[in-house]
């Protein structure tokens, strides 16, 4: 008996330290890296305002042709009003530093939503690229999705068909949506880890 | 141009209607801002059943790219629709030259500059009939990308005439060049094997060795797989070529594809196409010989620890007790037992790294140095032997001398843990041939892991072993006399350099405070030592009380030290600290860097700095030749250096890299005890920098 639970404890202990281990800062199932930064609306954001609650962050860049696709479309757009619908929070990541594509100030990020149809909870403004970087985001659209325990539960690309044209978003699985499904029906997100495809996220040199 | 004027003149001269001349010939190419698209084929008439080779050439504008078919972490490849042939043509997949990386920030891609040609094999269906004509045309997309990207989309398509044979044309000479951009075939076994947080890619092949390669990079050809921002390094030897690559967390494939560019010296180039199979866990273990070789190496490292500088001070207490013990039965006994300290030892060291290796830890050789505590402990430790040496104290002994019995069971203690202290003292310093034996065993499997660790630790105590056991060596020491009371208080010096030593490094460590903190540790503990020798010798009541004040005042101490510091850091320098980010941006420019892993416990490393590094002709020589010097300091745990030690088959400090022109020459892998000539040597290799920042 007393072997036994030493058996238990050393495995316990060795579990713990592989679980501990995977170092990386965005896996899935670990805790999101906590952010604060300044929103659109000059108000400051913070990843911990929103505990208790899903979050998805979309790296964005209103001039590349990927994010246009899926803005021009309607679909990012419709799945930020079906996340609200659903009382997730949408948050758009601007990272592109100043000079660079897709960097703009507050009062341009709102009016290129409200010209676009799109109702994100808030925009955050990263132009020195830390939450980018701390994310580890690669394109435009890049996509993190937050459980209300504050751990990450999906990153990667917005659908299954890496391209810019618009006649290939009805074909693609939309990730986000079946993501959404997922929540509502108090699911695990099925595909969790996906390929994120689109334009470079242009940070600061 | 000249391919249409060929194929016009051609069809002229096939004696063709001046109608099929009307034919749309000039949509054999295109152009859009960024990019002139043509459609080739090899041939300028075709025949029924005929092979053919078709490919779109694509020239870029400079400054801007498109893309592999595995674009890298952004990006999209370009895809080729071929949305008119004749029905019943075979058009196989997409052939993709040889890809380049482009890096921006923390985002690396793959991809083609200035001129591409992807190209693909069709066969034409049998029922053409000779005289009639073919129209073959593509959709062409593509993503092309400076800073920003721009997708575009052309249609092209071209017109031949089907004879009985087919006819060469003017485009088989591009389409012949590019063909041989293509990746070969790797003519190597390929397996890789997952290991933590790298995949370890190894072609079996002993020409590696003939003809070393200058520069190697592998090319993941789906996503998911491997980190594609992340270092890549690779290591020649007898059994050929490895390759340790950044594994992205996704699971672990069971094939891994892609191309390896490799480049020699006085050759382009060249690409060969890989599928690496996944060798399960049991196939890795190495071959006898290998674990046979990395023991005698740890032995051979062991041996030579006894000379590094950190063993100092411990080689000196090991001579006297040898001294003390005489010879015969009871020199043999110590000798054993001060193996089997110095074998716990390491086998402790060995659970302890195999165990944090299980936890994915990246842990080194001389790890335990990076805990302010375990330093200052050692400190302490270092201290109080000193102490002992200079008779402050007596450890178990009564103040009339010793028993017969006691002695040999102090000796006896005493023995294995000197053998315990001296592997303490010396992990710092990686003796040449442990660095390479160390960092083999912590990528095994346990046993050998242990294995080498056991050699090691043999190694380490062969001499002081082989003095305990041949009475000849014996009868060369001189005898025990009143000499050895001088000789012992003397060797307790070589003990207080090391207390010095290592208050240094904690100061570094913990900055100006846990100097005053391990300071006033030292302090109590001179006290306790000096209450404890003191009663040690009155009656038994003061024997008590100084024994409890002794105890109170070492608790004090492991008090003071306990608590922890605050880290501080250097303000001048002519160095930059390491980042790998660093790092790869002056590698990706082609500039050359040399890169000094260093920590301030490791004594070798600090020899080469004074001997070699510091010194004014090399300091002259570094911003001459405009060599950027990376320094990354290992003295606390840091992850970044962990890794760059791990991708060059090491575990410890000190390792010194030359990368004479960044990715464009091969990196060096500099010895572990530098001289200013072999630097001199080394670095004068490089040109001298024009740059009038630096007149």
């Amino acid at each position: 008996m007393r072997r036994f639970s030493f058996a238990k404890l050393t495995m316990t202990l060795v579990f713990s330290i592989l679980a501990g281990s995977a170092g990386a800062a965005v896996d899935i199932g670990k805790p999101a890296p906590a952010f604060a930064g300044v929103g659109a609306d000059g108000r400051p954001v913070a990843l911990a305002d929103y505990k208790g609650k899903t979050v998805i962050l979309e790296w964005t860049n209103h001039d590349c042709p990927f994010v246009k696709k899926h803005y021009e479309s309607g679909n990012i757009p419709n799945l930020q009003k079906d996340a609200a619908a659903q009382g997730i929070v949408w948050l758009q990541v601007i990272s592109s530093a100043p000079g660079k594509q897709g960097y703009v100030d507050g009062a341009t990020a709102r009016q290129l939503n409200e010209r676009r149809g799109a109702s994100p909870a808030g925009t955050v403004l990263d132009p020195d690229g830390k939450i980018g970087r701390l994310y580890d985001a690669r394109t435009t659209p890049h996509l993190y999705i937050i459980d209300p325990s504050g751990a990450l539960t999906y990153k990667g690309g917005i659908d299954s068909i890496r391209s810019a044209k618009q006649e290939d978003i009805a074909k693609a699985d939309n990730y986000i949506r079946l993501a959404l499904a997922d929540i509502a029906a108090a699911r695990p997100i099925g595909q969790n880890n996906t390929q994120p495809y689109g334009c470079t996220v242009k940070y600061a040199d | 141009m000249r391919a249409v004027f060929l194929t016009l003149l051609l069809l002229a001269s096939a004696g063709l209607s001046p109608l099929a001349l009307a034919q749309p010939v000039e949509a054999a190419r295109a152009q859009t801002p960024h990019v002139q698209a043509q459609l080739l084929a090899d041939v300028s008439a075709v025949r029924p059943g005929g092979e053919i080779w078709l490919g779109v050439a694509q020239k870029i504008i400079p400054g801007w790219h498109i893309y592999w078919k595995n674009p890298g972490d952004s990006g999209l490849p370009p895809t080729i629709t071929w949305s008119s042939v004749p029905t019943g043509t075979h058009v196989g997949p997409l052939q993709w030259p040889t890809p380049g990386r482009f890096s921006m920030g923390p985002v690396t891609n793959y991809g083609y500059g200035g001129e591409v040609v992807l190209l693909a094999a069709a066969r034409l269906p049998n029922d053409l009939s000779p005289g009639e004509r073919i129209t073959l045309g593509a959709d062409v997309e593509w993503l092309v990308c400076e800073e920003e990207c721009i997708p575009e989309r052309v249609k092209l398509s071209l017109s031949l005439p089907v004879q009985t044979a087919s006819a060469p044309g003017e485009d088989a000479a591009a389409i012949t060049a590019a063909r041989a951009k293509l990746p070969s075939e790797a003519p190597w076994p390929a397996r890789f094997q997952r290991e933590g947080g790298q995949v370890r890619l190894h072609l079996e092949s002993a020409a590696f060795q003939q003809t070393p390669p200058r520069a190697v990079w592998f090319y993941p050809e789906a996503w998911g797989h491997i980190d594609h921002s992340g270092a890549q390094f690779f290591r020649v030897d007898e059994r050929g070529l490895t390759i340790t690559l950044p594994a992205s967390e996704a699971a672990s494939p069971d094939a891994l594809g892609g191309v390896l560019v490799i480049e020699r010296d006085g050759d382009a180039p060249r690409g060969f196409s890989i599928v690496a199979t996944q060798t399960p866990v049991a196939a890795t273990v190495s071959s006898a010989a290998d674990v046979l070789l990395a023991m005698l190496m740890a032995l051979a490292g062991g041996l030579l620890l006894n000379l590094m500088p950190c063993v100092f001070p411990v080689l000196s207490i090991k001579a006297l007790s040898l001294l003390q013990h005489g010879g015969g039965r009871a020199a043999r006994l110590n000798g054993l037992v001060y193996l089997a300290g110095v074998l716990a030892s390491f086998v402790f060291l060995a659970g302890l790294l195999w165990l944090f290796r299980v936890g994915g830890e990246n842990l080194g050789w001389g790890f335990q140095f990076q805990s302010p505590l375990f330093v200052g402990v050692m400190a302490a430790l270092m201290f109080a032997v000193g102490l002992n040496l200079s008779g402050v104290f007596e450890i178990g002994l009564g103040a009339t001398g010793m028993g017969d019995t006691l002695a040999r069971r102090a000796g006896l203690t005493g023995s294995f843990f000197t053998g315990v202290l001296a592997v303490a003292v010396a992990t710092p310093c990686t003796a040449p041939f442990m660095g390479a034996a160390i960092g083999y065993a912590l990528a095994q499997p346990a046993p050998i892991l242990l294995a080498v660790f056991l050699a090691l630790g043999l190694g380490f105590a062969l001499p002081y072993l082989a003095l305990s056991f041949w009475p000849s060596l014996h009868r060369r020491l001189p005898r025990p006399g009143a000499w050895m009371v001088v000789l012992r208080q003397a060797l307790a010096f070589p003990m207080y350099g090391a207390t010095v030593w290592l208050v240094w490094v904690l100061a570094r460590q913990g900055g100006p405070e846990s100097v005053l903190r391990v300071s006033s540790v030292l302090l109590l503990l001179a006290l306790a030592a000096w209450i404890y020798g003191k009663s040690a010798q009155a009656a038994r009541a003061p024997r008590r009380l100084g024994a409890g004040a002794a105890l109170f005042a070492i608790l004090a101490g492991g008090f003071i030290l306990a608590s922890p510091g605050e880290a501080v850091d250097a303000a001048t320098r002519h160095w930059e600290p390491y980042r790998p980010e660093r790092l790869e941006t002056l590698l990706q420019a082609d500039k050359p860097v040399f890169v000094n892993l260093t920590a301030d416990w490791c004594i070798t490393c600090l020899a080469n700095e004074r001997v070699a590094l510091d010194r004014a002709e090399v300091k002259d020589l570094l911003r001459r030749k405009g060599i950027t010097y990376l320094k990354g300091d290992w003295t606390n745990q840091d992850a970044d250096i962990s890794a760059l030690l791990a991708q060059n088959g090491r575990n410890g400090v000190p390792l010194y890299l030359f990368y004479p022109r960044g990715n464009s020459a091969p990196m060096r892998v500099l010895p572990q005890i530098l001289t200013a000539t072999l630097l001199v040597e080394a670095f004068s290799a490089v040109p001298d920098a024009v740059s009038p920042s630096h007149p």
